[in-house]
């Protein structure tokens, strides 16, 4: 009896052709093909039935039956597309929850865990339990004059007598003067109508005019706060201005210290009295007080400890800091961990929402931090920090946060084209 | 010793009548004779001549220079037979750090405290209550220049309350000169030795770690007892006071104290069987009573205990 053969059966007469000729399976592939089907036919029953009726192929004799059971179902065309659709949906929302969804619940609740004054007992103490160390030449806190703050319009005064007022707060200039002078013209600075301009802190080194951004600065009579740099090469200029100091031959100063220190003590020499001067009195946190529409706010250079006061944050870690410790509160200049302004900005947005039910104007209690520092973060704004380093001296940008009456706030930039990193 | 008697003689009467009225608040120099007839030479009129050879790697020496007494490991044994009462520790160890603190800043010498001093200055800028030791570091053109002019000087001091002051003298271990860490006999460069109790302040030199410099480190320092640090962690220092005297410290204390001790060391307020005080600023000893309760909580010897000392019957013995 003849039969038509089905695919399997067509998988047979290959493995036939295997086991009765020499010849390779291309040839015999080929001249299947281009044979009349009618060839194929062929009583198939009569010369093989042992393993047309047994299995499918030689090898298939191996697999047990729950196998070839799956390997049916599999095969089937329909499966195939739903299985396809299914893995695919499987995958995606497992990529959404765990490179996304987990991590961000994660997050929260170890912000939330870290926060708890309940966990302060387990970690053993937070930062700023201890006795502030004084430094000489120093200045912890300073407030900003109220009269350069500015306000809400006061319903019933004339518009037209209304001076309103801005603060501009720069991000770090790192002696790009230039830069700064467009940035100024740009958000049309003038401090006859009520403008105060307001630094982040390094000002100076690494750019090519340090004198020039401090001067400029001066001229404005901004305020400012200590960065890193400033620290750093005003304490070097204490030590070579001391009465015990004495200069030294250029080649014996290359022996004694690394490039990196000859080039803040160089910046530290070239600075003028004046100049000097005007940096010392930056403090660490300028408390810019109290802005109507945003509360409480202070200008820092690296970034303050959350729950911790002015007077008691380390000066040293309030220039340097990016990230923080979770479990103690300890920051650290390091670019890897949880960045502080994170568990700053969680802290407040708590404070803010338990003083809510008692306090008819919670945001007066809840304090927003501007600083910079942190330029491979770049632009980083939250609610309550606004991170204003965007690197201008590698070529970035220069960045102005403009407050307006009423707490508006604006971003203002300007390119800097120049990569003066690329000069070191 | 290699130090012209004159001029050590004249540096010593110097030397006593700037302590002296540095402690005292007056000049009450000590009558020499010989005083300013050399001047004193200073660290910085000095320092471009300090660039120095080192021996070779070759020659690490075998001996040890400076030698523990065999009662306790921080107390010098040519000058004491004992400790000292445990009372009395805290406050010899207090003149000991203010006495080199101020000689070191007369003399123009860089120095500045590090690893526990740095940790507790950290905390309330006084001496931890249970310590017995104290760290300071100091460059490395101020080892050749005390090695050079300040070595075996000593250095005495009024101190109120006490009778005839102290004399503290100034040891530098002449190994300095062998740099490589191992020489692990001799990883300390110096001492400053109270005569009358025989405790010492342990000095060492930070030097540039030209091994490391040369693999694209250029900021690497190491001392003998193999630690490492980058120069713009130390320089520039800050000033600041510790037990009541202006004192250096490295530029980026938080820092190296979270390398050193962990970050929780900056943060936790029991240690040592002693409570930070948030009040005082402080660190107490815990009280008895606070004591018991620590213990039965760490413990857990509050749990009911037998009575007796018979064993237990099982009730099918009976």
């Amino acid at each position: 009896m003849a039969t038509y053969e089905s695919d399997h059966e067509l998988d047979d007469s290959e493995n036939l052709s295997y086991h009765h000729s020499s010849s390779s399976s291309s040839p015999s592939r080929f001249s299947r093909i281009s044979r009349p089907l009618i060839e194929s036919v062929r009583n198939g029953w009569q010369s093989h039935s042992n393993i047309s009726y047994h299995s499918l192929s030689p090898e298939n004799d191996k697999n047990p039956r729950w196998l070839q059971m799956t390997l049916s179902v599999v095969a089937a065309p329909r499966f195939r597309r739903y299985v396809v659709v299914y893995v695919t949906l499987f995958i995606l929302s497992w990529c959404g929850w765990s490179l996304f969804l987990r991590p961000l619940l994660q997050d929260r609740s170890d912000l939330l865990h870290s926060l708890d004054p309940a966990s302060k007992s387990e970690s053993g103490g937070w930062f700023g339990s201890n006795s502030l160390p004084k430094f000489d030449d120093l200045i912890q806190v300073r407030t900003l004059d109220p009269d350069l703050v500015p306000m809400a319009p006061l319903e019933g005064v004339d518009a037209a007598e209304w001076k309103s007022k801005r603060l501009i707060v720069v991000g770090d200039v790192h002696g790009c003067k230039e830069e700064l002078v467009k940035l100024l013209d740009k958000v049309s600075f003038s401090e006859e109508d009520g403008d105060h301009l307001i630094f982040t802190g390094d000002l100076i080194n690494k750019g090519p005019d340090s004198a020039g951004v401090v001067d400029l600065a001066r001229e404005h009579s901004a305020s400012c706060v200590r960065g890193n740099h400033e620290d750093r090469v005003l304490l070097f200029r204490h030590e070579i201005m001391s009465p015990t100091a004495m200069t030294e031959a250029e080649e014996v100063q290359s022996q004694i210290f690394s490039s990196k220190e000859l080039k803040e003590r160089a910046l530290a020499r070239s600075l003028t009295d004046e100049q000097a001067q005007w940096l010392e009195a930056c403090p660490v946190i300028l408390d810019v007080g109290f802005v109507q529409g945003m509360g409480q706010v202070a200008v820092v250079h690296g970034g303050l400890v959350p729950g911790v006061d002015f007077e008691k944050q380390d000066p040293s870690s309030v220039m340097t800091m990016r990230t923080i410790d979770l479990d103690t509160h300890v920051p650290s200049a390091s670019h890897d961990g949880l960045n502080w302004a994170k568990m700053f900005d969680k802290h407040q947005s708590i404070l803010h929402t338990s003083l809510k039910h008692s306090n008819a104007d919670p945001h007066s209690q809840t304090t927003t931090v501007i600083y910079g520092h942190d330029a491979k973060r770049s632009l980083n704004i939250r609610t309550y920090t606004k991170g204003l380093d965007t690197g201008c001296y590698k070529g970035g940008k220069l960045t102005a946060l403009v407050i307006q009456d009423g707490g508006k706030q604006e971003l203002v930039q300007v390119k800097c084209h120049t990569n003066y990193s690329k000069d070191e | 010793m290699r130090f012209p008697v004159p001029s050590l003689l004249g540096l010593y009467g110097v030397l006593s009548a700037t302590a002296v009225s540095l402690v005292l608040g007056e000049g009450e120099g000590e009558v020499t004779g010989l005083e300013t007839q050399d001047q004193p030479p200073h660290f910085l009129s000095v320092r471009p001549s300090l660039a120095k050879g080192y021996e070779s790697e070759a020659n690490i020496p075998t001996k040890k220079y400076f030698t523990e007494s065999s009662f306790h490991h921080h107390y010098d044994g040519r000058f004491a037979n004992s400790t000292l009462p445990e009372e009395k520790v805290i406050p010899y160890l207090s003149n000991l750090i203010q006495t080199y603190l101020e000689t070191m800043n007369s003399i123009g010498a860089e120095t500045w405290i590090m690893h526990g001093s740095l940790l507790s200055w950290w905390w309330n800028q006084k001496i931890f209550p249970w310590d017995n030791d104290l760290d300071v570091q100091i460059s490395e053109p101020t080892i050749h220049f005390l090695a050079d002019y300040y070595n075996f000087t000593d250095h005495h001091f009024e101190i109120p309350g006490v009778e005839g002051g102290r004399t503290y003298l100034l040891e530098i271990n002449p190994n300095y000169v062998v740099k490589s860490t191992k020489d692990r006999l001799n990883v300390i460069d110096g001492r400053w030795i109270d005569k009358s109790s025989g405790l010492f302040i342990d000095i060492t030199a930070v030097r540039p770690d030209d091994d490391k410099r040369k693999r694209g480190y250029p900021e690497a320092l190491m001392c003998k007892d193999r630690h490492h640090y980058d120069e713009s962690d130390i320089f520039p220092l800050r000033d600041s006071y510790y037990e009541d005297v202006p004192v250096k410290i490295p530029y980026a204390y938080a820092a190296l104290l979270a390398e050193e001790y962990g970050a929780a060391s900056m943060t936790k307020t029991d240690f040592q069987g002693h409570h930070f005080s948030d009040e005082s600023k402080i660190w107490e000893k815990y009280s008895r009573k606070m004591k018991r309760i620590l213990r039965r909580a760490w413990r857990g010897d509050d749990l009911p205990k037998r009575s007796g000392t018979e064993p237990l019957i099982r009730m099918d013995d009976v």
